[in-house]
């Protein structure tokens, strides 16, 4: 065991996040999953001071929904990658990607990976649970015949047991819909950025009780890449580099017998030590957190479960406005998926390197040195993935 | 109940012998011959102590109420709005939380006893929805 925390610690701050790139967002790109991805790679690699030429990685994660690496390698002439990873999976696995390509960096495999998602999630693969094909896999048949298919149903279920357990409140979620949205008046990239007022959160049509429209994030088309390479290599290039200072799997209570079944506590429960001992930090040092929100209550029970606050307290903690921008935790700043729009975790990572570089704009948290960028947290399937980032 | 959504109900080699249970109104776990611990989904292996052999047995189709949705919208073709799915935790397998219809006028609550009903589905299986126990 003490090899395995000397082989992590060895990893620590080894890598970095060297370029961002994204298409801009919206409901209809009128372009194919290949050409998103293609766009947020080369503008990714614009901004780090490379060219395809100088990559030697690709790796992506999708529900079988949007170009491969096999496909984007090539139509960028990029034809034989040292590395490539294709991970099937959704919002849990977002952050494992650029995990798995810092370690296939620090190992000497590949030298520069793009990490990329692309995705046409509203007009051709909507994810709501209008018209997408279910997929295959043994749980659905304990599920679908019930009418119980779609992510929504499955959040509002995992939220309502929290409710029960803890006293999470309807203006718990609402307080994070109106943060988040605030945030977004402050990001041009932002799909939606009218203010709104916990009034309008709670007069919004119902979805899946206790969910309501303004609870449910976005679904977007648009694609967001980031370019991972060696610490050393990174700090030659166009932009300050963005340390990966530790990353972590992890997982957690399942719809299968024979583990934890605790349905208000998460996979995040049981990463959250590793994580931060693998970066030698603690939420005290935390400045600022991009929290997976799928929906409203997956940022309220990740607050607990990575220990910003005491379990069952996410929402109080919520309320008091400490998730703000001028908070002590401001909490998706770009307007996470709520507000912002829906890349599936990629975008997360983007907006945690962009503070962490000091050039959010009206929206930057002054002084960010540390933050913590999060996958789905471990609902429908145990497992999710984490990264926390560091100023250069 | 109308019919579950084209594709949505697959058997697949662990669970066949369990809806064919349900079919037979019987609520079935699966006993593991090692160990005497209760698994639910049905699959090979003992999650305690990771052994293949089991037997099926019959048990009472009672549990809690975990939590429950209220859907709002048609999230799948066939299904009434609104409607409540309900998660139940059964007292047979503990750690295990199965969706199901709910089977009242009323909505559940948090904590409160519930029992299985067996609801036919036109060339479909046999699903396991619930019922309060104090109306
Ligand atoms: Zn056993």
């Amino acid at each position: 065991m003490a090899f395995v925390v000397k082989r992590l610690l060895e990893f620590r701050d080894r890598t970095a996040i060297a370029g961002v790139g994204y298409t801009p967002f919206g409901k209809d790109s009128g372009v194919s999953t290949l050409t998103l991805a293609c766009r947020a790679i080369m503008a990714a690699l614009d901004d780090a001071g490379l060219t395809p030429d100088d990559v030697d990685g690709l790796a992506t994660h999708r529900v079988g929904d949007s170009a491969a690496p096999s496909l984007v390698g090539p139509a960028l002439g990029i034809h034989d990658p040292h590395w490539h990873l294709d991970q099937f999976g959704g919002g849990s696995v977002s952050h494992a990607v650029v995990a798995q390509a810092a370690l296939a960096v620090a190992a000497g495999v590949a030298e520069t990976v793009v990490c990329y998602r692309a995705i046409n999630a509203r007009s051709e693969f909507r994810m709501g649970g209008t018209g997408r094909a279910l997929p295959v896999s043994p749980e659905v048949q304990y599920q679908a015949p019930y009418g119980y298919v779609a992510p929504p149903q499955q959040f509002a279920m995992y939220a309502r047991a929290h409710m029960l357990k803890y006293g999470t409140r309807a203006e718990h979620f609402g307080q994070i819909a109106v943060t988040q949205r605030a945030n977004a008046a402050k990001n041009p990239r932002a799909l939606m950025r009218t203010p709104i007022t916990l009034d309008d959160y709670l007069a919004g049509r119902w979805i899946a009780e206790p969910f309501r429209l303004l609870d449910c994030c976005l679904e977007t088309d648009g694609a967001c890449a980031l370019v991972v390479t060696s610490a050393e290599r990174a700090r030659d290039l166009r932009r300050p580099p963005v340390l990966v200072s530790a990353a972590a799997w992890g997982g957690g209570q399942s719809h299968l017998s024979g583990g934890p079944s605790d349905p208000t506590v998460t996979a995040a429960a049981a990463l959250a030590p590793r994580l931060y001992g693998q970066a030698g930090l603690g939420p005290a040092d935390v400045d600022v957190a991009q929290l997976y929100d799928c929906f409203t209550y997956s940022v309220i029970v990740q607050l607990e479960d990575y220990g910003f606050c005491p379990k069952g307290e996410g929402g109080p903690y919520v309320a008091s406005g400490a998730t703000a921008l001028g908070g002590p935790l401001p909490v998706n700043t770009h307007g996470g998926f709520l507000s912002e729009g829906y890349v599936h975790g990629v975008n997360h990572i983007a907006e945690a390197v962009s503070q962490l570089r000091g050039d959010a704009g009206d929206r930057q948290v002054p002084g960010a040195e540390v933050a913590l960028s999060t996958a789905q947290p471990g609902y429908v399937l145990p497992a999710t993935s984490a990264l926390i980032l560091r100023r250069g | 109940m109308s019919d579950p959504p084209a594709g949505a109900w697959r058997p697949d080699r662990d669970s066949a012998p369990w809806w064919e249970r349900t079919g037979r109104e019987e609520f079935a776990v699966q006993r593991c011959d090692s160990c005497g611990t209760a698994r639910l989904p049905a699959r090979a292996f003992c999650p305690a102590c990771r052994t293949e052999g089991w037997h099926w047995e019959a048990a009472e189709p009672a549990g809690t109420v975990e939590s429950w949705i209220v859907n709002r919208r048609a999230f799948a073709p066939g299904f009434a709005v609104p409607s409540v799915v309900v998660m139940v935790r059964p007292d047979a397998v503990p750690d295990c939380l199965l969706p199901g219809s709910w089977h009242a006028a009323r909505e559940p609550v948090g904590g409160e006893r519930v029992r299985g009903v067996f609801v036919p589905v036109r060339d479909g299986p046999t699903l396991v929805g619930w019922e309060p126990v104090v109306r």
